[in-house]
Parts: structure tokens; C-alpha cells; sequence
């Protein structure tokens, strides 16, 4: 598995600044688009390789103050084996804690392709100095974190200081080195599909190897018009410098039918190459447990009941 | 009698011009005679070039404006009362139907010169489209339109054949055959007013010799019939304007809003609205 | 990994029932034709017969006639409220209906069942519902004298949105106090049957909606039937002109809404990633079977390279084939003779030396395809640039300045609509003031509604179909 990609990625401010400038989004015509993307039938084999393929994207995450070692221990053991009574069913990409939960995860998935993904960088606000987000995720690497998941500086970003929200994501980046690195954007707080674009390439030009929409901590959190967006973004970073970045989808995806909305997105507009979990991602908890059901519905032809998965 | 008089000519572009042909004909009125110009094929190919000239000056006056350059016709005429009913009563109407014409003729431009800014609030719309667009309908005027007025000896029947129109902000090419005496002095105040050249051309003549040049050209958009036509002619006309889509409107309306309809053309334009 | 591909995902056709043979419609009735010839219609995406017609001919029509004489001394005794109920009960029976509707049309045309479920038949319903309730307001619609309806009005629709125009045309029509003798078009004509027999169903008093399938000879007899007070055309600009002449010696309503090669001007200033979907929907949508299609797109040439290769991009990802799949972008061509005309015109294009680009996906063995097609590096001169070609073929031409792309825009003997993309909104405004089109699309493409007035410029034609403006095409003005 190549999810470990080239770190040479960073842009210059100045070509950032260019690659910026005049973002132009009209809302209308891209909710159209994403509404229109939302009609295709997915049916029969192509859902089935839909289904398979979310799981195998899914990053498991508790992201709360009462996780506990146990939580973890049952959580890491569902993402390596998501559906024991089937043996089709891929694990899950990764698993998605606290820092202080980095070594426990580690440890359940040591045995296995399961990643462990670590928030920092003061997740999910952000609003603590850069010294100290630099801590934060130096500590979750030091604990053996394969990925880690940080926030932008929205402060910045509101107050118009772009350079400074870029000068963190690259000083982290920096202490990432080859670790990978996801960086949140939370569209739900930028609101405009302007910011969610200028937001994707400045996070991008810093260094990310991912762009992910949100830290699921807030009510409105992804949205297939932010993901298209990103993937828009994604594109023409590609064009512009040939890196070939991820999306991340998270926050509010509960559902197979509105996660296999947002595969439609990646396919349509970046390309099948993306469909693997190198590059599409979706955060989620309780996403799993539908998407099972759905893939036993398939087979049996029966509707199922959360009873028959093992909780996460 | 051996008084001096007047040779009349046409008004085109904003100048009095000779026909090239150098024809003439003769207008018998009641008590008097005058000779006009016989507008040639060539006069009309000129006369559309000045028309188009004088259609890119006038439709972009503003709205205000114009109604002031028609409003300043109406004191035109009125400063030229006495010569109009003089006219007016060698073409055999009594000095009383003479000077009430006039009156009307004064109305009708008076109506028209209010008009001018009103009548795209009374013509265009918001369209209540679903989904988030602003989308408004509003009009714009048609282009070079030829009028063929009708043969009343009458100021007022002329300005209603010219007025509707010309208020939307076309430009006129009014064709005139047995009241042209009537139509080259009326030129002469059209001249005296801010009209800009071209915008009004008056032409005499006779309809049947150019029938063919007029239907048939096609930077003529329009021709508005304002008198009694043969069926043989109509033909002609509806036939040659097929090829290129000449709006053909016979005998319109004359007054309110509906006189507007037929030179004017909607244009509807789509927004989103979004963030 | 593998490519995800779509399964195939059809929609059924077992709703629809669709007899061996047609008669004519009138007297509120369906009955058998003096003509005793009948057109086959096939499904252009298999080339299958799906049914025979009437090609009815000028005993036909006269029928027709005189059942709309009958019609029309009922009509105008009723009040516009109790019209307004017909039509009211018409758009409801279609929404309920619309799936039926939505995959026979699909059968008869080719086109998207995606489009005619989600674009078609809404909008059909939602024209019968605008104009019912003008029905019994039509002194408030204009403050003007003497507005009345013409009487029996012959309408001719062609076969790009077969029930859409129909309801363009009847609504309207019926709403203002006229009847109707409606002639689809010859390789269409299967909805506007289903429509009649919703006319019967809603109990529409005889010889108020009138049918008579067949072919141009069809449609001329209705052209030159002297008691048609008006005829309502939607077609080509030649056969516009031909009604125009044919009509010349007729003191008759004209309703022309003719061709396009509408301009899609994309400013450098533009939201590129919405400016190439609304490129892309405004030539690709019905598979470019569309009047105003923007089939220039007029592009500012500093942003040439990057546009064309997001569009290429995204030209790539359009599904052709099946149109019955709930996932086919871009259907069937409507018929073989389309299909030449598309394909001599784009070899043409070739010859001339535009620069082709083509889609890559596969056509099907059997019906009548066309592949998205792009040209660029073609001169305004080229007959790819000048001649409405119907098909989905987009030509590029580039612009150094605004007055530059207004001049290419408006150099065209076409008006019916233009596109117009930049996010500066002065711009907008100075540019729809000079573009010489009926219908102005800013920052989108192809929109319609009920309420929004349609209609042509120079030799797209002339009168209003939509809105208020559109009752003026079915309201005499009396002097």
C-alpha cells in the first residue's frame, strides 16, 4: 500500500497566492451539478463494489472525552474484521483517536493493514499556538500515529491572514515528514463555497496530503457540494503541480446511499483512480454498520438489523 | 397667380434631400398643388442607411430623454400652428377641422412624449421562475421599421402613424403618398427638433413602384401598414418579408399600449441567485 | 483496482401501452382517418416499430375543422374559470401520470429517461398549472383594448421536446378561449396521443384539442386551411419562412419559433468549473436537439487551453447510450436523416480545418448515435460556425475583448438566446443589453419556466411563447 505518497509538495506563498486569487464559484450552478450527480442509479454489481469499496475507505473514529482504552480495544478489533460472518468485506482503512489513544490503537492493529490516524493540532478548534499544535503532533507520531488529522487555523483564515493559516499547515507538515497528513478544512464554519475552494488550495499548496471536510463536531459538517468542491480543488492542484492529492469526507455521512452519493462525486469528477483509500476517505462512526447491512441485503435479499454487526 | 412655390423634398437622414432619380409628382390638394419628391429604389437603400445610422443614436437617448425631444416637437408645432392649418385648409378642411387637427396632432405627440419613459415599466415584468433565478422580461425596440401612412390629410393621423413607433426607439422610414405635403412640412419642424438625424426619415412617393425594394430589404425589420392595401399587395409583401422574417403588421393600433406591441421585441434575461 | 462502472439500470417500460395503430383525434374522439396511410414510429435507440399513425391528409384536416368550429362554440360560451378547471384537472392528470408519459417519450425520441423524468414532464404539468389560472384573468394580463382570441389556431411542433412544446402551444391556447388542431411531429407523435386520451379523460368538450398526426404535407394542409386564424409553429427557420409566405395572402396570426446557433460567451473572469457544466448542458442537453442551444461557445482566449481541457475532461465523463438507463447522459438521435445531417456537417467542419475532439465512449449497434463532439481552431467563416447543426456538436470561437465577443455573438442571422459567463456583474448587464437574443442566460443555461417569456430575435422568429408576454401570441389586438 502506497498511502504513503511523495512529501515534496509544497507550494510556494507567492504561487500560492496566484493559484488563489479570483476563485470564482457561482452556488446555483453547482448545486445543480451535485444534484444532478446525485440522480445516478447505482444498482445490482456496481453497488456491491460501492458498498465494499466504503468500507475499505472508512476511517473508524471516537473522538470523545470518555473514549477509553476499552473503547478503542472494540473499535480497532470491528475495523480489522468489520463483518466476521463475512469474509469478503475488506477492514476498514484506519482507525481515527485522540492522541492520547495513538499506542492502544497501535497496538489492537498491529497485526493487520489498519492504520491509525491521530487528530491534533489542538483538534477540533484549533485556537491554541502553533508551538503548541507542534507538540500535539509530535506526540501523536512519537506514538506511533500513521496518519495524523489536523485543523486550519480558521482564526486566521477569517481574519484574512491565509499566510499565517499556511505557515502552520507547513510547519506541521514539517513535523509530519513522511506521516500522513489530512488537513480540516470544517466547511460548515467557512460557509461560503469561495472559502471552502481557497480553503482546499491553501491547505493543499501547505503541504497536505489530504483535504477533509470537517471535524464531525459540528451539526453541519460535510456536504457533497463541499466534497465536490474539493475534489475541484484536488484537480486543478493536480494540474497546477502535478500532485495528486486525497479527500477526506466526514461528518454527517450515516448512510450507503448518501456515501455512495459522494463516490459518484470522486468518480465523476477526478476519476476511478481515486477510488481506493490512498486518496477518498470517509470519517465516520456508525456509516459501517448501514453499509454491512446493505452488503448482507444484497446477498440475502433481506433487509437486516444492526443486531446481527458487532458494535464498534 | 404667378406666386413662388415651394418644392418640397425629402427628409432623410436629418437633411432635405432630392430624389436622385430627380423625379417628382405631383400632389393635387383642394385648393392648391405641389410638387413632391418621387422617391426612387436608390432613395429607399439610402434612406435605410440613415435609418440605421439614426436607430443607433436614438434608441440609446435615454428614456428621458426622448420624451423631452418629443415634447419639444409638440411646441414646435405649435409654434407653427398658422402654416399647418394653412395647409391644412388647401388640402379642404375647414378652418375649424384644420386648427382642431392640429390640436390633436399635439395631443397625440404629448401622449407619446409621455410615454417614451413609461412604457417598459407598463411592458416588462419579473417572472416568478422556480428555483433560486432573477429572471425579468423587458423590451427592446425592433430596429428600422417602415411606416406607410395612411392618406388622411391630417397632422394627426401622420404623427399616430409615425409616434408609436418611434417612441419605443426605433427608427422610421415614413413613406407617404397622397398627404405628403402635409409629412415634408411636418420635416421641417421634425429637423428644428433634437431628433437626431435619421431617426425620422419622411419620403414621398408611390408605395406600388417600391414595393418590391422595400419588402424584400432586409435591414428594414418591420413594416407597419397604416392605410387600406389590395390583397395582390399584401401578398407581395408577406411573401418577400418571408425571407428574412419581416415583421408585417397591417393597420395596428394606433393609441395606448397595444399601438407599442409590434415594435417591440422581449428579451428575457436568466440570473442565480446565490452566495 | 478496477474502473467502477455503472450497472445497467433501466427504467421499465411495461408501464406504457401503445396500440398497433392510431387514428385521428376529434370530435373529442379518436376515429379513423380519411387517409388511409399510416407512419410507422419507430424508437430511434433500436430502430423498433413501435407503432403506425395516421398521415393524415387534407379531408383530414378539413374534419378537424369542423370539429373545432363545434369546439369553439362551446368554448367561448364558458366562462375562463371553468377553463381554468380543464386545465387545472389536464396538469394534474399529467403529474400523476408522468412516469407513463415520461418513458413513452423516451421510447418515441430517444431522449434521456433522466431528462424526460426530471425535465420534461415537470414542466409540462407545471405550463398546464401557470396557464390555468390566467384562465379567468386574462382582462388583468394586459392593460390594452381589444384583446381577444383568434378562434381555431393550428399549432405545428417538432419532435426535439414533443409533449414540452405541446404544452407550450396548448396550454396557452386553450387558456386565452382558442381551440386547438395540434399536428405533432411525424417521428413523435405517441404523447400527444396519451395527451388526447388525458383529454377525454378530464372530459374537454369535443373539438376543443384536436390531433392529427402526419408529416409535412399534414402540417401544410393546416398551414393553408382558410379558417386557421392562427398558426403557432415551432421548427426549422425554412419551414418558418414557408408558413410566413404560404400564409401571405391570409390576414392571419403567426406565431415563428425557429432555429438558433446561440452564443455561450465565457469571460475570463467567469466561475469556470459552473461556466464548463453550463457549456457543457447547454450543448449537450437533448443531445443538443435543441433550438437555443449554445452551440458557439465564444471563449476569451487567454482562457482557452484551460477551458477546453476541463471541458474535454469533462465531455469524457457523459454517458451515451440506452435511454431508458437512469444513468444515459446523451440519448439516441432522434432519426436517421438527423443523423446525416449532424454527420455531413461535422465532416465539413473537418474539412474546413476545425480541430475535432471526440468522446471516447462506445455507440451502440443498433438506432441512431452521435458521439459529444467539440471543435476548436474554427473561424467564424465555417459552416460548423454559421449553420444550426442539432446534434451535439459544440464550435469554438475566441474573443480578444467584450465588444469583440459580442460582435462574433451577434453575427449570426439567428436571435433566439445566448449564454454569457462572468462573475462581474456590470458586465452581465452591458452584455445582455447588446446581445441580440430573446433569451439571456447569465452565469446558467438552458432554464426554463412557465412564467419566463420565450421566443427569437431576427430569424429565430417572432411572438412569445411563456410568461405574460406568451398570452399576447394567443390574444388578437383589434384596432
Amino acid at each position: 500500500m502506497s498511502s504513503i505518497k511523495e512529501s515534496k509538495n509544497i507550494l510556494k506563498w507567492s504561487d500560492t497566492v496566484e493559484l488563489v486569487d479570483n476563485l470564482r464559484v457561482d452556488e446555483v450552478g453547482l448545486k445543480e451539478r451535485v444534484a444532478s450527480l446525485a440522480s445516478r442509479s447505482i444498482k445490482k454489481d456496481s453497488k456491491l463494489q460501492a458498498l465494499n469499496y466504503i468500507i475499505s475507505m472508512c476511517d473508524l473514529t471516537t473522538l470523545e472525552g470518555e473514549d477509553t482504552e476499552g473503547k478503542i480495544g472494540q473499535m480497532t478489533a470491528k475495523a480489522i474484521r468489520p463483518d466476521p460472518s463475512n469474509d469478503e468485506v475488506p477492514s476498514v482503512a484506519a482507525v481515527c483517536v485522540y492522541p492520547a489513544l495513538v499506542s492502544k490503537a497501535k497496538e489492537m492493529t498491529r497485526n493487520s493493514n489498519v492504520k491509525v490516524a491521530s487528530v491534533s493540532s489542538y483538534f477540533p478548534s484549533g485556537q491554541a499556538p502553533l508551538e503548541s499544535k507542534i507538540l500535539d503532533t509530535q506526540f501523536a507520531i512519537d506514538q506511533g500515529a500513521d496518519e495524523i488529522d489536523i485543523v486550519i487555523n480558521r482564526k486566521a483564515f477569517f481574519e484574512g491572514d491565509y499566510r499565517k493559516m499556511y505557515d502552520e499547515i507547513v510547519a506541521l507538515k514539517e513535523v509530519c515528514k513522511s506521516v500522513h497528513l489530512k488537513t480540516i478544512l470544517e466547511v460548515g464554519e467557512l460557509r461560503t463555497y469561495e472559502n471552502i475552494k481557497k480553503a482546499s488550495l491553501i491547505s493543499l499548496a501547505a503541504g497536505s496530503d489530504f483535504i477533509k471536510t470537517s471535524t464531525g463536531k459540528i451539526s453541519n459538517g460535510s456536504s457533497r457540494e463541499a466534497c465536490y468542491l474539493m475534489a475541484k480543488a484536488v484537480w486543478d492542484y493536480k494540474t497546477v503541480t502535478g500532485f495528486k492529492a486525497g479527500i477526506k469526507v466526514a461528518g454527517g455521512i450515516r448512510d450507503s446511499k448518501d456515501a455512495i452519493r459522494y463516490l459518484v462525486i470522486v468518480n465523476e469528477e477526478l476519476g476511478s483512480e481515486w477510488l481506493n483509500p490512498d486518496y477518498f476517505r470517509f470519517g465516520a462512526s456508525s456509516l459501517v454498520d448501514d453499509v454491512l447491512k446493505q452488503i448482507k441485503k444484497l446477498k440475502t435479499n433481506a433487509y437486516q438489523s444492526s443486531y446481527y454487526f458487532p458494535r464498534g | 397667380m404667378n406666386e413662388i412655390k415651394k418644392t418640397y423634398k425629402n427628409y432623410v437622414g436629418g437633411k432635405y434631400v432630392r430624389s436622385e432619380s430627380g423625379k417628382t409628382f405631383r400632389i393635387d390638394l383642394k385648393n392648391d398643388f405641389y410638387e413632391v419628391p418621387l422617391t426612387s429604389r436608390k432613395d429607399i437603400r439610402d434612406a435605410v442607411v440613415a435609418a440605421k445610422k439614426g436607430y443607433s443614436n436614438w434608441q440609446k437617448l435615454s428614456p428621458y430623454n426622448k420624451t423631452q425631444v418629443l415634447y419639444r416637437l409638440s411646441e414646435m408645432l405649435e409654434g407653427n400652428f398658422e402654416t399647418y392649418q394653412q395647409l391644412l385648409q388647401d388640402a379642404g378642411l375647414t378652418k375649424a377641422k384644420a386648427s382642431e387637427d392640429i390640436h390633436k396632432a399635439v395631443d397625440t405627440i404629448i401622449w407619446y412624449a409621455g410615454m417614451a419613459d413609461k412604457w417598459e415599466q407598463m411592458t416588462g415584468n419579473l417572472n416568478p421562475v422556480a428555483g433560486d433565478f432573477f429572471n425579468i422580461s423587458h423590451q427592446e425596440s425592433l430596429g428600422v421599421v417602415f411606416t406607410l401612412n395612411s392618406n388622411n390629410q391630417s397632422l394627426n393621423s401622420l404623427l399616430l402613424n409615425m409616434l408609436p413607433a418611434l417612441t419605443v426607439g426605433c427608427a422610421v422610414i415614413s413613406f407617404n403618398e397622397e398627404n405628403s405635403v402635409i409629412a415634408l412640412k411636418l420635416a421641417e419642424d421634425i429637423n428644428n427638433s433634437d431628433l437626431p438625424g435619421g431617426a425620422l426619415n419622411i419620403m414621398s412617393g408611390k408605395f406600388e413602384l417600391l414595393i418590391e425594394d422595400v419588402s424584400n430589404h432586409v435591414e428594414i425589420t418591420a413594416m407597419a401598414i397604416y392605410k387600406e392595401i389590395n390583397n395582390h399587395d399584401k401578398k407581395i409583401i408577406k411573401e418577400n418579408a418571408s425571407k428574412s422574417l419581416k415583421r408585417i403588421f397591417i393597420n395596428p393600433p394606433t393609441m395606448g399600449l397595444e399601438a407599442l406591441f409590434p415594435f417591440i421585441e422581449t428579451k428575457t434575461v436568466w440570473h442565480p441567485k446565490g452566495r | 483496482m478496477n474502473k467502477w462502472e455503472y450497472a445497467e439500470s433501466i427504467e421499465s417500460s411495461s408501464i406504457v401501452n401503445i396500440d398497433k395503430k392510431y387514428g385521428i383525434f376529434i370530435d373529442g374522439n379518436f376515429q379513423s382517418a380519411n387517409s388511409k396511410k399510416f407512419i410507422k414510429t419507430i424508437s430511434p435507440s433500436t430502430e423498433e416499430v413501435l407503432s403506425s399513425v395516421t398521415l393524415g391528409n387534407e379531408i383530414d384536416i378539413n374534419s378537424a375543422v369542423e370539429s373545432a368550429k363545434e369546439g369553439l362554440k362551446i368554448w367561448s360560451k364558458i366562462s375562463g374559470t371553468e377553463r381554468a378547471k380543464y386545465l387545472f384537472k389536464l396538469a394534474r392528470l399529467i403529474q400523476e401520470r408522468s412516469r407513463e408519459f415520461a418513458v413513452l417519450e423516451t421510447l418515441d425520441g430517444g431522449k434521456p429517461i433522466k431528462e424526460s423524468r426530471d425535465f420534461d414532464l415537470p414542466q409540462v404539468a407545471a405550463n398546464f398549472f401557470y396557464f390555468a389560472g390566467w384562465a379567468d384573468k386574462l382582462d388583468l394580463s394586459w392593460n390594452a383594448k381589444g384583446l381577444k382570441p383568434y378562434g381555431i389556431i393550428g399549432q405545428i411542433i417538432p419532435w426535439n421536446f414533443p409533449l414540452l412544446m405541446l404544452s407550450w402551444k396548448v396550454a396557452p391556447a386553450l387558456a386565452t378561449g382558442n381551440v386547438v388542431i395540434l399536428k405533432p411531429a411525424e417521428s413523435t407523435p405517441l404523447t400527444a396521443i396519451l395527451f388526447a386520451e388525458l383529454c377525454q379523460e378530464v372530459g374537454l368538450p369535443p373539438g376543443v384539442f384536436n390531433l392529427v398526426t402526419g408529416d409535412g404535407t399534414t402540417g401544410a394542409a393546416l398551414v393553408k386551411h382558410p379558417d386557421i386564424s392562427k398558426i403557432a409553429f415551432t421548427g426549422s427557420t425554412g419551414v418558418g419562412k414557408y408558413i410566413q409566405k404560404e400564409t401571405a395572402d391570409r390576414d392571419i396570426g403567426l406565431t415563428l419559433e425557429l432555429g438558433g446557433k446561440a452564443a455561450n460567451i465565457v469571460f475570463n473572469d467567469a466561475a469556470i468549473d459552473q461556466a464548463v457544466e453550463g457549456v457543457v448542458n447547454g450543448i449537450f442537453f437533448n443531445q443538443g436537439h435543441v433550438c437555443c442551444a449554445g452551440s458557439r461557445l465564444v471563449l476569451q482566449e487567454d482562457i482557452h487551453d484551460e477551458f477546453v481541457t476541463k471541458l474535454e475532461k469533462r465531455m469524457q465523463s457523459l454517458r451515451v447510450g440506452n435511454p431508458l438507463d437512469k444513468n444515459t447522459d446523451i440519448g439516441a438521435i432522434n432519426s436517421k436523416e438527423q443523423l446525416d445531417k449532424i454527420t455531413n456537417l461535422v465532416n465539413e467542419g473537418v474539412k474546413e480545418g476545425g480541430s475535432i475532439f471526440q468522446t471516447d465512449c462506445e455507440l451502440p449497434q443498433n438506432g441512431f448515435w452521435f458521439k459529444p463532439t467539440l471543435f476548436t481552431n474554427a473561424q467564424p467563416s465555417y459552416r460548423i460556425s454559421r449553420e444550426e447543426i442539432f446534434g451535439p456538436v459544440l464550435t469554438t470561437l475566441t474573443f480578444r475583448t467584450p465588444e469583440e465577443a459580442i460582435e462574433i455573438s451577434n453575427n449570426t442571422e439567428y436571435g433566439l438566446s445566448a449564454g454569457i459567463w462572468t462573475e462581474k456583474g456590470s458586465k452581465i448587464l452591458w452584455a445582455a443589453d447588446r446581445l441580440q437574443a430573446g433569451v439571456i442566460w447569465a452565469n446558467t443555461f438552458n432554464k426554463f419556466d412557465p412564467s419566463s417569456p420565450f421566443g427569437g430575435y431576427k430569424e429565430s422568429g417572432f411572438g412569445r411563447e411563456g410568461g405574460r408576454h406568451g398570452l399576447l401570441s394567443y390574444l388578437k389586438v383589434q384596432s
